[in-house]
């Protein structure tokens, strides 16, 4: 099973170099190549957490490597659904990596397979979890499109329309990771009192959540109220994603606290 | 005065705060909280005096992060109260207000035909007035923030009465023991294991309340995940322990008695002699010469317990090392070892129920909110001959989707 993981990390190595490659020699039969390697990376992906998950008899989601795994898979599934359904080519360079740089991590991780502690057999786990996956994968290709923004922006040679089409994208993005980090903290907070007898504990993961949701918070309301766009919320959205994946993997690392499940 | 209100109910403000919330936040994850001061001296040496003073090691309880969190709620009232005012004026004659607004796209007559079309498989609904048309959907959807931010300050008041108006007890109890309550309630424990059916580890007791009033539960399963609760109490498996259990029996006149021991105790019929019950050890391991050598630290589980006691007789106390049936016996007492028993640390919680239910209903109006806010977006436009123009509170959407459907159709006026 261990083979379907490390023959998805290559594809999605090899994707990224024919990405890069293709895209600094403008070669577009390269970067189509790229496409279908990342697609079967992809598959092969998808195929072991299916396989992962009947052999653990449960959601694949339960510690640092497993989540990296889905958070991995989060970043490429929408990086395809938006390829399919807006034609955002221009995303794949820089949203390639980043699904390869989460599963590289995940290739860090200790890789067994354990029973869930009690703790976290609930029904609580798909929703909190799961949600978890969507949001901070959301956030990353808010990212990866922000940072596509800057670098047409310093290129010089994208029209405003498209810069005007990266802006709003990123921003949905973050509306949509932004409501999926919600339902993460309040179905934490309800799962939380059912485990631990109190919705909130200031536990290093609960706050650092927070901090995320405070953090694109205040995106959403320099965006939507103020009407700030462009290179200062492109910036904005890059230097965030430190703090998602601070909150993601940096507590566990670096913080003791009720989330430490390994 | 009206500036103090104007900031005070402004979104920098609001801003600020969040900041400021997310910068204590970062603090109080950083300096472990709520250590003994001597931890802080220690670590933080010269520095600890200001971590103490600034009540840097307990931010979540200090003055200035509840303040914080006044503020907010504060902003957040002033906000929403004030808003709510502003989007049902805005709502209230939007159409004639569109009506008369120009175009901000010029399309050719194709163009115009085209953008009928397209509004009209997206479902919204076509008002005339005069020359022009009106086209609305999702109308609801300009509610979205309003809910969202009142929703966002239900959680933060209701949220702090749920998280402190709760009485907290964590007690322990042997099977077949009650917790007595000081309202007289009668907290029983029937029995407490540490595997599932499947033999899967998992921490179960059996509990049943019985309220002052006399009206007594059923028998309730409880384990982690899966409080129980009944009248104003709510109990959740937090913990357990295992204690030992040794049987004494009075030779002399053949009683006998269960003791489960969690900590040192003395076993003695006249004060004399007896039995002086150290600790229970979770492993031990015998070497071919006889050797023990205790071991201390096991992951919770008990795989070849072995008791420590030392016996006193004649004003000697001599050591021992006994494994489950083994017996002693000292003068006319004799001692049983028995296998330990495990027993549940048990968490009791006085709850109202109301703060509990109302934040709930608080998280779920919080998640609708953010719905419709992003998801529900009120759609406005206005056509004539010459073309359109995108209006409501969120254009931006439709601006992207009609500019790229209708590119073709541009014209100059």
């Amino acid at each position: 099973m261990k083979a379907l993981f490390f023959i998805a990390l290559v594809l999605y190595g090899v994707a990224v170099i024919l990405e890069f490659t293709g895209t600094a020699f403008k070669k577009d039969k390269l970067l189509k190549g790229a496409w279908y390697v990342f697609l079967a990376a992809f598959a092969v992906h998808t195929v072991f957490l299916v396989v992962r998950g009947i052999v653990a008899k449960r959601l694949p989601l339960s510690n640092q490597f497993e989540f990296a795994n889905a958070f991995a898979w989060g970043v490429a599934l929408m990086l395809i659904v938006m390829r399919r359904k807006l034609r955002t080519d221009w995303l794949s360079v820089v949203a390639m990596p980043a699904a390869l740089l989460v599963m590289t991590y995940a290739a860090l991780q200790p890789m067994e397979i354990r029973d869930l502690m009690p703790a976290l057999r609930s029904a609580w786990f798909g929703v909190h979890i799961g949600s978890a996956v969507l949001s901070y994968a959301a956030f990353v290709i808010a990212g990866c499109i922000a940072l596509r923004y800057l670098l047409a922006v310093r290129k010089g040679n994208a029209d405003k329309k498209a810069l005007d089409q990266m802006d709003y994208l990123s921003y949905r993005m973050v509306a949509f990771g932004f409501l999926f980090l919600t339902v993460v903290i309040l179905s934490g907070a309800i799962w939380a009192e059912q485990a631990w007898s109190a919705f909130w504990t200031w536990d290093p993961k609960e706050v650092w959540a927070l901090i995320t949701w405070i953090i694109y918070a205040v995106y959403l309301h320099l965006r939507l109220r103020s009407r700030r766009k462009g290179t200062f919320m492109a910036w904005y959205l890059v230097i965030a994603v430190p703090v998602v994946f601070f909150t993601f993997a940096g507590v566990n690392t670096f913080m003791h606290g009720l989330h430490t499940y390994g | 005065m009206k500036k103090v209100f104007n900031f005070l109910r402004s979104m920098r403000f609001g801003i600020i705060l969040l900041v400021l919330i997310a910068a204590c936040s970062i603090v109080g994850t950083v300096i472990p909280q709520g250590r003994e001061i001597a931890w802080y001296a220690q670590t933080y040496r010269s520095f600890h005096g200001y971590i103490l003073l600034l009540r840097l090691n307990r931010v979540f309880e200090s003055w200035y992060f509840i303040a914080l969190l006044v503020l907010l709620c504060l902003n957040l009232s002033l906000c929403s109260i004030l808003r709510i005012r502003s989007v049902v004026k805005a709502a209230k004659g939007d159409t004639e207000r569109a009506a008369k607004t120009p175009d901000t796209v010029h399309l050719t007559p194709e163009g115009t035909e085209k953008l009928r079309e397209y509004l009209t498989d997206m479902h919204c609904r076509a008002e005339s007035v005069g020359e022009a048309t009106v086209w609305r959907r999702h109308s609801f959807g300009r509610y979205g923030t309003f809910i969202t931010h009142l929703s966002i300050l239900l959680t933060v008041i209701f949220g702090a009465l749920a998280l402190y108006s709760p009485t907290v007890t964590d007690r322990d109890c042997m099977p077949g023991e009650s917790i007595f309550m000081d309202d007289g309630t009668e907290i029983h424990v029937h029995d407490f294991r540490m595997a599932d059916d499947t033999g899967r580890l998992d921490y179960q007791s059996h509990v049943q309340i019985t309220l002052p009033d006399g009206r007594r539960s059923e028998i309730a399963e409880l384990k982690v995940n899966h409080p129980f609760s009944f009248g104003p109490w709510k109990l959740f498996q937090q913990t357990f322990g295992t204690a030992g259990s040794v049987t004494v029996t009075d030779l002399e006149n053949g009683g006998s008695d269960d003791f489960l021991l969690t900590e040192q105790s003395y076993l003695s019929a006249d004060g004399k002699s007896g039995i002086l019950y150290d600790t229970l050890y979770p492993d031990f391991i015998r070497d071919p010469g006889g050797e023990v050598t205790l071991i201390t630290i096991t992951q919770g589980s008990y795989p070849h317990p072995i008791y420590q006691a030392e016996t006193f007789s004649d004003g000697v106390f001599t050591p021992v090392l006994a494994e489950p049936g083994d017996e002693l016996t000292v003068n006319n007492l004799r001692f049983r070892f028995n296998a330990p028993v495990d027993y549940p640390g048990i968490r009791i919680k006085h709850v109202s129920r109301l703060w509990n239910g109302a934040l709930v209903a608080a998280f779920t109006l919080m998640i609708a909110g953010l719905y419709i806010t992003f998801f529900y977006e009120p759609v406005l436009v206005k056509t004539d001959r010459e073309g359109y123009a995108v209006l409501g509170p969120k254009p931006e959407r439709m601006r992207i989707e009609l500019g790229e459907e209708l590119k073709e159709y541009e014209s100059e006026k």
